[in-house]
């Protein structure tokens, strides 16, 4: 790197010196005056080349690129993505989704939910009571985003009743400059915020498996996944009794215990159902299926679905409660009256797979002599790993 | 940790922030040459790009412990599909499906998986902060987190390397928000809340001393104030209220142009109209009360003349191109000067027309101009100019910002109160990659190559 000097503080610096053979006067008064011809001299002295003016190359060339090309990137247009890749475009068309970066062909803005369509998600769920699911369908958002989008906005609430500062005008330019999701006027259809049936890739499809199968039987997405998770092939009886993978969705709603389980010990694992049961929206595929079955009866159609749905909300609720009670059957919460704790008390388990062989296992509770804490112990993460809500 | 994350322009790399030197640099950056160079050199120089940008603040050995090879993807299933066909279509024939006219039936776009080689790095909480747009750079960000200005889940969070868990709730505070994404202030801002503040000081001493001394001043002094406001000889209310409205069209439509000391003489005037026109009201307490308090009297105070004569509305040439975009806004929280010079621009010109044009009375508003008037009292009362603040008042988003503004599917953020949920972990998609990434397909590759290796 050559060196930082500035050629004008040095002049400055220098001045009274450097310019005593040249000219009489070095009193500080005829200083202004005689800078400009003093720092001629310095780059004189040193190169031929005009010496630079407090900028380089590549800084005068990105003042360039920012006054001119750039300067469209300085403040943005309501309502429209103010991007890199604009540069390139060079037309009206935007049909496609914005992208942020030039060279990544793969990463889009997505839109964001507006404030309307928020608010609109918080008064079905809270307000008109609607499960999380149906708002999730309806409004073809995300069910966690749902969850999610409940909270903030609970929180918000809060937050203006209790008169904290909030950012108003930076909620309102981001919305300005990020795409976002309007809600529909009243007649018109929501457009969906995102794809809400997404499937995820499991880990044991990641394999290529050859499996010969007769080319005169059928094979279908349950018995691939009973090939993926190494699993025997099923009984023709049992076979039988499905006639459409999304038929094991309601099964294994109702009874969770009916998935079959493949190896032992530690290497047990559940048999890899089809992808009916495990997208987040299976009685989607089920209302599809009764379409097609009778494509002239829409009331029909809608009302098996309704009741679908309430039967199996019902089947969630209490399987929550069960859990939940058999959760505070274990548990003895004790809370005296002038302690700022409460004391949760459960019974241990003490065997070997809890306490280890020698009752001094690394997961075993309570103190013991000779193993050091976890938060000791070396390649532990020391910081939090998880904060309760 | 030394900050090396400097925007240099001669090594020319990207980096997560906003500056003006980094959108320079990821606009000129092109991908490395691969031609006469052996496949580790591709590799490390990868590597080095993106590592520039994904995490600088961590350090390789701990990034190499998070790097997972395994790399979450979704495919978007249609619930149509799934019921039409149980899977024996695409296993027919010889086991890939018939074909139609010799295309297979299923095309789909290949998923671009290593795009998300940094993925493990998203989950950190300084990195999701920048990612929700709270901050205008990671390293900002992490400053956030270790000054106490974070919360998770409603607990204050110091490790900017806490690793965010699905459904964790972080929330900054909004005056650093504010700080980070807004305008810097000037020499000239930062002198008037220097003076603001020693003038506070010495009057907060003073007033420590008067209440000692004596409180039956105060007394009197509440009741001279009152006499005053009493004894102003009534002006014509429609002359007030004139004024005001001219006041609320000039603070609208100031376009970014217009220098920022007339602009604040502008704003202060018009807060001074309005507190004329309150002083008016019958309840003197209402100049002492909240800016809530007295937006929501003006307002009674203009409807209540709009209301007397509803008839004469539609005498005034009426715009609608200029409020069919305003129209949904009025209630959306404040109005900023760069963004409505559009909008404020035919204001003030549907302004010129309805006040000149017009010999107008000005006790009956029409719907355009008690817009107006609620416009700029909401702006006043939610982007106030206030001198007092570390960043620019009235508040306006940074430059070159809207560049980098985007928010990725994994996030929910709310930015009323500065707050954004961690959903899930980003995932990969046929077609698209959710993790935020300059690079393109000749970088991601060598350098997700570079992680597996196992040297370590």
């Amino acid at each position: 790197m050559p060196p930082r000097i500035q050629s004008r503080s040095v002049s400055n610096t220098l001045l009274p010196y450097l310019t005593a053979p040249s000219s009489s006067s070095s009193s500080l008064s005829s200083l202004p005056s005689l800078s400009s011809t003093s720092s001629q001299c310095l780059s004189r002295q040193f190169s031929a080349t005009a010496a630079p003016q407090g900028q380089t190359k590549l800084r005068r060339q990105m003042f360039e690129w920012l006054n001119n090309e750039g300067s469209v990137f300085k403040h943005h247009v309501p309502g429209e993505t103010n991007y890199l890749t604009r540069l390139k475009q060079r037309g009206p068309e935007s049909s496609e989704k914005s992208r942020p970066f030039p060279n990544n062909q793969n990463f889009f803005s997505e839109p964001i939910l507006s404030e309307e369509l928020r608010n609109e998600v918080y008064n079905r769920v809270v307000e008109q009571q609607k499960s999380v699911r149906i708002v999730s369908v309806e409004l073809g958002i995300d069910m966690k985003r749902i969850a999610a989008v409940v909270r903030l906005v609970e929180l918000e609430k809060r937050q203006r009743t209790q008169g904290k500062p909030l950012a108003l005008p930076y909620a309102r330019a981001i919305h300005e400059m990020v795409p976002t999701t309007p809600l529909a006027e009243k007649g018109e259809r929501q457009t969906y915020h995102e794809p809400i049936n997404d499937l995820p890739a499991h880990p044991l499809t990641g394999s290529q498996i050859f499996y010969p199968v007769p080319e005169s039987r059928s094979f279908n997405r349950v018995e691939a996944g009973r090939v993926f998770s190494g699993a025997p092939a099923m009984e023709h009886s049992e076979a039988a009794e499905i006639s459409h993978p999304s038929d094991l969705a309601e099964k294994i709603l109702e009874d969770p215990n009916s998935i079959g389980w493949v190896g032992k010990g530690a290497n047990a694992r559940q048999i890899l159902q089809p992808a009916d049961v495990r997208i987040p929206h299976p009685h989607m595929v089920a209302l599809e299926r009764d379409r097609l079955a009778h494509p002239n009866e829409r009331l029909a159609v809608a009302d098996l679905q309704s009741k679908r749905l309430e039967r199996q909300d019902a089947i969630e609720q209490a399987r929550r409660e069960r859990i939940q009670a058999r959760r505070e059957k274990k548990l003895t919460v004790v809370s005296p009256e002038d302690s700022r704790f409460d004391y949760r008390i459960k019974d241990t388990i003490y065997t070997k797979e809890t306490t280890g062989a020698d009752g001094r296992g690394s997961k075993a509770a309570g103190r013991r002599y000779g193993v050091p804490h976890r938060d000791r112990t070396r390649g532990e993460v020391k910081i939090p790993t998880r904060v309760e809500a | 940790m030394r900050n090396r994350a400097s925007n240099t322009l001669s090594k020319g790399k990207i980096r997560q922030s906003w500056s003006k030197y980094n959108l320079y640099n990821l606009q000129r950056f092109r991908s490395p040459p691969t031609a006469n160079r052996t496949f580790f050199q591709q590799k490390w120089s990868a590597k080095a790009a993106s590592r520039a940008y994904h995490g600088e603040q961590v350090r390789e050995g701990q990034w190499k412990r998070m790097f997972n090879h395994r790399i979450r993807s979704v495919i978007p299933m249609n619930a149509a599909d799934l019921a039409a066909d149980d899977g024996t279509l695409v296993s027919s024939g010889r086991g890939s499906g018939l074909d139609k006219d010799g295309k297979s039936a299923h095309q789909t776009r290949p998923t671009p998986y290593s795009h998300m080689t940094f993925a493990p790095l998203e989950r950190r909480l300084d990195v999701a902060i920048f990612r929700a747009l709270f901050a205008s750079s990671a390293r900002q960000a992490r400053q956030f987190v270790i000054h106490g200005a974070v919360t998770v889940n409603g607990q204050k969070m110091k490790h900017p390397s806490y690793l965010l868990n699905p459904g964790d709730l972080f929330q900054v505070d909004p005056d650093r928000v504010l700080y980070a994404t807004g305008h810097t202030k000037t020499p000239f801002e930062r002198r008037e809340g220097r003076l603001a503040r020693r003038k506070a000081k010495s009057q907060s001493s003073q007033d420590a001393e008067e209440a000692a001394a004596a409180p039956e001043v105060e007394a009197e002094s509440k009741e001279t104030v009152k006499q005053d406001i009493k004894g102003t000889p009534k002006e014509d209310t429609k002359e007030t209220l004139k004024a005001l409205l001219a006041q609320a069209k000039s603070v609208m439509s100031a376009g970014k142009d217009t220098l920022a000391p007339q602009r604040k003489q502008e704003l202060r005037g018009f807060q001074q109209a309005v507190r004329r026109v309150l002083s008016r009201s019958e309840s003197s307490t209402i100049l002492a009360d909240s800016l809530e308090a007295q937006f929501s009297q003006l307002t009674l105070l203009l409807k209540a003349k709009r209301g007397e004569k509803p008839a004469k509305k539609d005498v005034k040439p009426r715009p609608e191109d200029a409020f069919a975009s305003d129209n949904g806004d009025t209630e959306a929280a404040s109005a900023k000067r760069d963004t409505e010079t559009a909008a404020s621009d035919k204001l003030s010109e549907a302004f010129a027309q309805a006040t000149l044009g017009n010999d107008v009375d000005a006790s009956e508003l029409t719907d355009e101009e008690f817009d107006t008037l609620q416009r700029a009292l909401t702006q006043m009362r939610d982007n106030p100019l206030d001198n007092s603040k570390t960043y620019s008042t009235p508040w306006q988003p940074r430059q070159y910002m809207s560049a980098f503004a985007f928010i990725p599917r994994y996030l929910e953020v709310n930015q009323n109160i500065c707050a954004a949920v961690y959903l899930r972990h980003p995932v990969a998609r046929p077609g698209s990659a959710e993790v935020p990434t300059p690079f393109g397909e000749s970088i991601a590759t060598p350098a997700y190559g570079w992680y597996l290796r196992r040297r370590w």
